[in-house]
């Protein structure tokens, strides 16, 4: 199998009515440690926001018997800290600013990349619980995300930004192999025009696992036939 | 012209040609009144002179006033009709011509033939013509003048209504609320009123019904694209060791984002033409610029792009993320249409903005370079120049397309 699960004890809940959808996220997130728990109506939702805490909620908008404002609203008068995370079809700036400013955590437009998701999730929790821990270790390599820096065997790493969103994001999804497309959506978001080769993220990757490789780190980043990477950690 | 000038041009042309006709009609027929007046007492004296001859058999002594004068000479014609004629007389006291209405008649005296001329002057009557003219005149004067006084007035307020209304319809854009003209005492411009509150909530309905249909169905469609997406990310982990899977895989993912950025695209195209942004915020263009270069740096890199930016900063009202689209496209555009090692040049000022870049092929079409699907390669939506286009229009933009030199110029004018 492609992920190993070990449980962080992190309780997700993931409120979306497509099930298929529904259906990738929890196989996704589950295969990234973390407990998963779904609904798919607005009714079953405010059920299970009022009896139980999450660290993260992923919440569709538009939801059979209302709409994931109306819970968001509801989440944030009991006075609850789950970080949520809005994942929306209507991609509009303005839905955008209103979940934000109604308290969500983050706004992902649809369609998004179940790696973007995790990522996204993965920075919530360490921002709102004390259980998300500060740094991310895989074998010799540390990295801080309160001081963005990374360190292999206690020796500093010079990275570039794009190097180091690189690498969290690769550790993140460690053990998933990610495609070129993803890996460069996230670094350089949706408004870019990307030219047909992704020669430069390969020259990234390259200089990533060169910068690693030399500070003495494992050689974890693998080419899968230059069409997606993936960073393998037993 | 304005309604009410028009209705006076009108109004007073009518009136005056009525009221001088009225007065040519008027005149004649009170000459004739007066002229008839005149020759009945021109009769009655006649009347006088013939009945004292007959009673007296002699020629009547006669008094001579100023006005009225006789004359009695002898005449051998033979008794003739009486005739009555106006003559005119030259007046040496008061140097000026005169009319005298003169009654001429033959009596006869012990068998001798008298010619009786009765002259009665005119000019009493023409006096009186004259002064009931001049009246008439100023009547007609001060009728007008008042007329067009009332009239202004009048007029003015009648129409105030009428152009609140014109005022609030100018005003007046799709996307806000109904109009809610008030009800006005005069029923044909309170039928306008109802008639536009009427037709701008209908307008307003069918917008919302359409703005979010266009919403719905964005979301019918990107949700699909989600699960293909996720689905595809599924797939990727079961693809190690098969390259051909690993392709495949990722021209599906591939033509899944196209299609999503194709229906952004479309999406945004389709409220930039309704107009459904406000653009008042303050934005620094410059900034926006450096930002959206940064974010390609390592595009610039890797395609070795010489770039160049030359601008002032300064403010302008535009809308934050309208404006981010503009310079993203625009950059887009840049890099697509640069050759391997080309250069690109920026140039901000207050009134242009201009992107030039070195040709990896021959001149865009101009004709056609902004219109929707126009692709001079196979990458990208076809769309990015049309948004470019649309919101230089709603932000009051022209923008112009040059090809010299083989570089590719676009030249956004703030001004025009």
């Amino acid at each position: 199998m492609w992920y190993f699960v070990k449980k962080t004890g992190l309780k997700l809940l993931i409120i979306e009515d497509e099930f298929s959808l529904k259906q990738s996220m929890v196989d996704f997130l589950t295969a990234s440690s973390y407990l998963c728990e779904s609904a798919s109506n607005y009714h079953d939702s405010i059920e299970k926001i009022e009896l139980f805490d999450y660290d993260c909620i992923i919440l569709d908008i538009m939801l059979p018997g209302g709409s994931g404002l109306d819970l968001l609203k509801s989440l944030k008068q009991n006075n609850k800290s789950d970080g949520v995370i809005i994942i929306s079809a209507k991609g509009e700036l303005d839905d955008k600013i209103q979940g934000i400013e109604m308290g969500a955590d983050d706004y992902l437009a649809k369609p998004f990349h179940l790696s973007e998701l995790a990522v996204r999730i993965a920075a919530i929790i360490r921002r709102k619980s004390f259980q998300g821990k500060s740094q991310l270790t895989f074998g010799n390599i540390t990295i801080d995300v309160q001081g963005k820096r990374v360190t292999v065997e206690n020796k500093e790493l010079d990275l570039t930004q794009k190097e180091y969103q690189l690498l969290l994001y690769l550790s993140i999804n460690k053990n998933r192999v990610l495609s070129k497309n993803a890996i460069a959506q996230h670094l350089w978001g949706d408004d870019m025009d990307f030219p047909d080769n992704y020669d430069f993220i390969y020259a990234h990757i390259k200089n990533l696992r060169k910068k690693l490789v030399s500070a003495g780190a494992e050689d974890c980043i693998r080419s899968i036939y230059g069409e997606g990477y993936k960073m393998q950690i037993e | 012209m304005k309604l009410f000038t028009k209705y006076n041009r009108i109004n007073i042309t009518a009136t005056i040609c009525i009221f001088l006709a009225g007065s040519v009609a008027f005149y004649f027929v009170l000459d004739y009144v007066l002229i008839r007046q005149l020759d009945a007492s021109l009769r009655s004296e006649k009347q006088e002179i013939t009945e004292y001859i007959q009673a007296h058999q002699q020629l009547p002594e006669i008094q001579n006033t100023k006005e009225q004068w006789i004359q009695i000479n002898k005449t051998d014609l033979p008794n003739s009709k009486t005739i009555t004629k106006t003559i005119p007389v030259y007046n040496k006291a008061e140097a000026e011509q005169e009319y005298i209405r003169q009654l001429l008649f033959t009596v006869t005296v012990n068998q001798q033939n008298y010619l009786v001329t009765v002259n009665k002057s005119e000019t009493e009557t023409e006096e009186l013509l004259k002064l009931i003219i001049l009246v008439t005149i100023s009547m007609v004067a001060m009728i007008l003048l008042f007329n067009y006084l009332i009239n202004r007035r009048l007029i003015n307020s009648i129409w105030k209504p009428f152009y609140t209304t014109i005022h609030n319809i100018k005003d007046y854009a799709a996307n806000q609320q109904a109009l809610t003209l008030s009800k006005e005492p005069i029923d044909e411009i309170n039928l306008l009123n109802e008639s536009l509150n009427s037709m701008t909530e209908q307008i307003h309905k069918d917008f919302y019904a359409l703005r979010s249909f266009t919403e719905n169905a964005s979301h019918e469609m990107q949700t699909p694209l989600a699960i293909i997406r996720s689905k595809v990310e599924s797939l990727y982990q079961y693809a190690e060791g098969k390259e051909l899977m690993m392709q495949q895989l990722l021209s599906i993912e591939d033509a899944c984002l196209k299609l999503s950025k194709l229906h952004q695209s479309l999406l945004l195209l389709t409220k930039l033409e309704n107009k459904q942004f406000v653009l008042n915020e303050t934005i620094r263009l410059k900034s926006i610029i450096e930002k959206k270069i940064d974010e390609r740096k390592e595009l610039f890199e890797s395609k070795q792009i010489d770039l160049q930016l030359n601008a002032i900063d300064f403010e302008m009202q535009l809308h934050q993320h309208l404006s981010e689209i503009l310079i993203s496209n625009l950059l887009n555009n840049s890099i697509r249409y640069t050759a391997h090692g080309g250069s690109i040049s920026i140039i901000l000022n207050q009134k242009n903005l201009t992107f030039s870049n070195t040709a990896s092929d021959d001149s865009l079409d101009p004709e056609k370079v902004f219109s929707r699907f126009y692709k001079a390669s196979e990458s990208g939506t076809g769309l990015g120049l049309s948004i470019i286009k649309e919101i230089c229009t709603v932000a009051g933009f022209s923008i112009k397309y040059q090809f010299e030199n083989k570089t590719h110029h676009f030249i956004i004018d703030f001004q025009a």
